[in-house]
């Protein structure tokens, strides 16, 4: 049931009303503007010449049905067989192999390094000159009107990084730094995706990129940049002491805490995020709480053991202590 | 033609009606007083002989351990409590009431001469069918069973006064103390036996969980789940008191944070500046045997959790390299203990 609800809602982030979020032709951003460009470029032409093609053919066996001369014939099939392709094939060629490095120009300053992992995105931000990552999860945002360097790896199996809206994929590899930048240049909310199968969950494997004006994105990164805060109220102080007895604290961390892991994703500023468990459950304390009882009821296979066995008191008090995190 | 089918048809009959009669009748006398006639006998014993020869394990799968005095004591342990009744202790005579059974059980300096450790693992794990031998208790675990072969392959030139050596006596305060001291120790260190767990580092919920566990046998091994039915329910918790309460020797401060990749372990096992859940076992002080052990079976998927929180185990272990392992059980083991709270 859970799992159902987790679907539906994906599918609903993805359907048609939100269709604008995830299109290669709804372009929000320069990269994607370049792919979006070559699609309608290579369609267009591609309509032409089938128009051409078929015309000739119904002209010559329908309309004018008589025998061609020899000469006609041979310049036919070598001037449109072999000339004309030749032609046309290299310079789509010389205009793709001039583009492509496009996808790579040095960014402005800020660096996004996002390493894929079983079944989430580990995001850290380095921005210029910075000793240090700022780390965050399943989610990445972007300032509006800059070239951020994106640099890609993996953790143990290959996926890609594929945000439609703003660029093209690039895969990501265990091992193995790849790397393209990005230039949106519409701010709001668009998903990602991986592209490449990469096991039990790759269909949830999802994550919002938001894209900010300049000043709000420093705004947002100082505040990523800042520790914890302490827990609001009493709910939320028996939420982190539940926290830190049951073991959460061995895989993730939350800075300004004795939790310093990072075999699951940073959770300092959990709350800020706009969705849970990489782009598959709302960012909500009841989304929260089934998620920490039962991981794999939302996606199979996740390597997060399931605390089912904690009462639903400790979970509600865990899940607004993880919610306050903002 | 017919002749002949219907002589084979009412052999057959006949044959039926006598086997039935034989049964349900009580006919066969079953007394253990008549022996088999020698051919039976000779068939009987022969098919058991053959049978463990065909199926023991690889003589290569014989564990290099063999010979650490802590599984020959650890053996020698659970063998005093849950084999000498039958096979009797090196130098010492085997009861009137056990020379009865038919099959007579072999005295055990006997079987440990005639068999080699590989076979002596398969019928300890197995037991043997209509002997009065049983299998080991434990489903899914046979290493622990190397214990016990462990002992057995010492006992050829073993005296009384050798055996009593292995196994230490105090006095039985709390009641049942002295059971689990035979492997454990009363001050719960096992006389440092690496086999055999601390107990003294433990707080009493996690210990009583564990017994119960054992006790039920939701927690495999053959000699814990035999241990902890041969003391009575009622003094479990006791026992367990007694042990969370004895000195560990820990350190004056809490132990200093380990090195980065320690926190999946510290979070539940400690060091750890947070208070823990106190079901989750404390390993610092550890021995590396037993831990590399217990993670070993984790990863391994052949230890059944018996608690929610050992569930949590599964996921944790389940891509420890070999190697991994040694490394995590080396640096817990060389922690002081945890101080008490």
């Amino acid at each position: 049931m859970r799992r159902a609800a987790g679907v539906l809602w994906a599918m609903l982030l993805s359907g048609p009303a939100a269709a604008a979020r995830q299109s290669v032709i709804h372009p929000a951003g320069e990269d994607a503007a370049l792919v979006a460009g070559l699609f309608w470029w290579l369609l267009g032409g591609a309509v032409l010449l089938w128009l051409l093609m078929n015309g000739l053919f119904l002209y010559l066996t329908r309309l004018n049905p008589v025998p061609l001369s020899r000469r006609l014939a041979e310049m036919l099939i070598i001037g449109g067989g072999v000339l004309l392709p030749t032609v046309v094939l290299a310079v789509l060629l010389g205009v793709t192999l001039q583009k492509i490095p496009m996808h790579m120009r040095p960014g402005d300053g800020l660096r996004v390094h996002v390493t894929g992992e079983e079944w989430w995105w580990r995001v850290e931000y380095w921005p210029e000159g910075a000793d240090a990552p700022i780390v965050s999860a399943n989610e990445i945002r972007l300032p509006a009107g800059q070239r951020t360097d994106v640099t890609l790896g993996s953790a143990r199996v290959i996926h890609s990084f594929w945000i439609p809206a703003l660029g093209g994929k690039l895969d990501m590899f265990p091992g193995r730094e790849t790397r393209m930048s990005l230039l949106p240049q519409i701010p709001g909310t668009y998903r990602g995706q991986c592209a490449e199968f990469c096991g039990l969950s790759h269909a949830l494997m999802a994550f919002e990129a938001v894209v900010m004006e300049p000043a709000d994105f420093q705004a947002w990164l100082t505040a990523q940049a800042a520790p914890a805060l302490p827990p609001a109220d009493a709910r939320a102080a028996r939420g982190r002491a539940v926290f830190f007895a049951e073991g959460c604290g061995g895989c993730h961390a939350i800075r300004g805490t004795a939790a310093t892991a990072g075999a699951g994703p940073d959770l300092t500023h959990l709350g800020s995020r706009t969705t849970l468990a990489s782009a598959t459950l709302p960012m909500t304390e009841a989304a929260l709480a089934e998620w920490i009882a039962d991981p794999e009821s939302a996606k199979p296979g996740a390597l997060m053991p399931g605390y089912g066995h904690l009462s639903g008191a400790e979970l509600g008090d865990l899940a607004h202590y993880l919610k306050g995190l903002r | 033609m017919r002749q002949v089918i219907l002589t084979l048809a009412a052999l057959a009959v006949l044959g039926a009606v006598a086997g039935a009669a034989t049964i349900g009748l009580g006919l066969f006398n079953v007394s253990a007083r008549i022996d088999h006639l020698p051919p039976v006998h000779w068939a009987l014993h022969t098919t058991f002989e053959q049978n463990v020869r065909l199926r023991a394990p690889d003589p290569a799968a014989v564990p290099a351990t063999l010979e650490d005095p802590g599984m020959i004591r650890l053996g020698a342990g659970h063998y005093d409590s849950a084999c000498r009744f039958c096979h009797a202790a090196p130098g010492e005579a085997q009861s009137a009431t056990v020379r009865a059974m038919n099959p007579v059980p072999p005295h055990i300096t006997e079987a440990a001469a005639k068999w080699q450790p590989h076979h002596l693992h398969w019928i300890i794990d197995n037991g043997v069918k209509m002997s009065g031998m049983p299998h080991w208790p434990s489903r899914a675990r046979d290493d622990d069973v190397w214990a016990v072969v462990a002992f057995l392959a010492q006992v050829p030139g073993m005296t009384a006064q050798d055996y009593d050596g292995l196994l230490p006596r105090v006095a039985d305060r709390p009641a049942g103390l002295a059971y689990c001291a035979t492997c454990h120790g009363a001050d719960g260190r096992g006389g440092g036996n690496p086999h055999v767990p601390r107990l003294d580092i433990q707080g009493a919920p996690y210990l009583e969980a564990a017994l119960e566990a054992y006790r039920q046998g939701r927690r495999d091994s053959g000699i814990m789940h035999h241990a902890a039915r041969a003391v009575e329910p009622a003094l479990l918790p006791g026992l367990a008191a007694h042990f969370a309460s004895r000195d560990p020797g820990a350190a004056p401060a809490p132990a200093p944070p380990g090195p980065p990749g320690t926190e999946a372990c510290r979070a539940c096992h400690g060091p750890w500046p947070e208070p823990r859940n106190p079901l989750f076992p404390e390993l610092a002080g550890q021995h590396a045997a037993y831990t590399a052990t217990q993670l070993r079976l984790w990863r391994d998927g052949l230890r059944a959790a018996s608690t929610p929180q050992e569930a949590l185990m599964k996921k944790a272990a389940h891509a420890l390299e070999d190697a991994d392992i040694d490394a995590i059980a080396a640096w817990y083991a060389a922690l002081p203990a945890a101080p008490d709270g």
